[in-house]
């Protein structure tokens, strides 16, 4: 096993097993000021998730992030371990909000190999234990 | 929503370039630390032929939609307070570098509707984007559900 710098990002396929876990990882607590910086970066100004009277008008208890927050935050941290250039396929499913003071952990694993590739299932779960988002993907390894 | 024949509309055409500063953005958008994510010299020494790009960088499409990243939503007639993004995938063909620029073609795929939990109906959208390149190679096909839940009683 190769020690690699945790900011390393790989250009060339990484090897990888079935069983073999992305390196956990947890950010937060969320504030409204991240929401609002992926706003800008992303370009999603839905005021749901920014305008705390409008989101409370609806009928939500405050605003919340926008899902491709959390995809994005997964997306980069499967890249890091998977590398960028090797992911063939990303699938994200919502299946919960997130909101501001949340806390997030991303984790992944490897379930399944064949001569060149891996599908990677992950989840990013809120620090109630509730998954709010789950993804597979279908990266090449060496 | 009140149109139930979307099914096959094109949606809307946008070119749009991959630039250095919005993957900065997206970058400390997604609390990442690496310096390849953003910086020429960092995405050279990591071994890369330009700076690569998040998996969602799809995303920076919306910046140059009309109407944004709800254009497409306010495009449909979607309530976007009751409107939530139930799932996303993406196929990756060519890789993508910071400097290239890309065209994304939508189209709507499907539609649908169901009883929701919380009682009304829910309509359910499909949509499909298509990213051109500059060289007019498919570089990602990314498709999407958005979900506009049922109004309160």
């Amino acid at each position: 096993m190769s020690i690699i710098r945790a900011d390393a990002l790989p250009a060339t396929p990484v090897a990888l097993a079935v069983g073999d876990t992305m390196p956990e990882a947890t950010v937060g607590p969320l504030t409204r000021t991240d929401f609002v910086r992926y706003a800008g970066a992303g370009g999603d100004l839905n005021p749901v998730h920014h305008d705390e009277e409008l989101a409370r008008n609806a009928g939500l208890r405050s605003v919340f992030a926008m899902g491709m927050l959390h995809a994005g935050m997964l997306g980069t941290r499967l890249a890091g371990w998977a590398g960028p250039d090797n992911i063939r396929s990303y699938r994200v499913r919502f299946t919960g909000q997130v909101w501001p003071g949340d806390e997030l952990t991303f984790t992944g694993s490897v379930t399944g190999v064949d001569a060149s590739t891996a599908t990677i299932e992950m989840t990013v779960v809120r620090q109630t234990g509730e998954a709010v988002l789950k993804a597979a993907a279908v990266v090449r390894r060496a | 929503m009140n149109d139930d024949s979307v099914a096959g509309r094109v949606l809307e055409t946008v070119t749009f370039p991959i630039e250095r500063g919005k993957l900065y953005e997206l970058a400390r958008a997604f609390h990442e630390s690496s310096r390849a994510w953003y910086d020429d010299g960092a995405a050279a020494e990591a071994g890369f032929d330009g700076i690569p790009v998040p998996p969602t960088v799809t995303a920076l499409a919306d910046h140059w939609r009309p109407g944004g990243a709800l254009g497409t939503a306010l495009a449909l007639g979607l309530d976007i307070t009751r409107l939530l993004h139930g799932e996303s995938s993406w196929d990756y063909l060519v890789p993508v570098r910071a400097g290239d620029q890309l065209t994304a073609t939508t189209h709507i795929t499907g539609s649908t509707t169901r009883e929701g939990k919380r009682g009304g109906t829910m309509t359910l959208i499909m949509l499909e984007t298509e990213f051109t390149n500059h060289c007019g190679e498919l570089a990602i096909r990314r498709r999407d559900t958005l979900i506009e839940t049922g109004a309160p009683a």
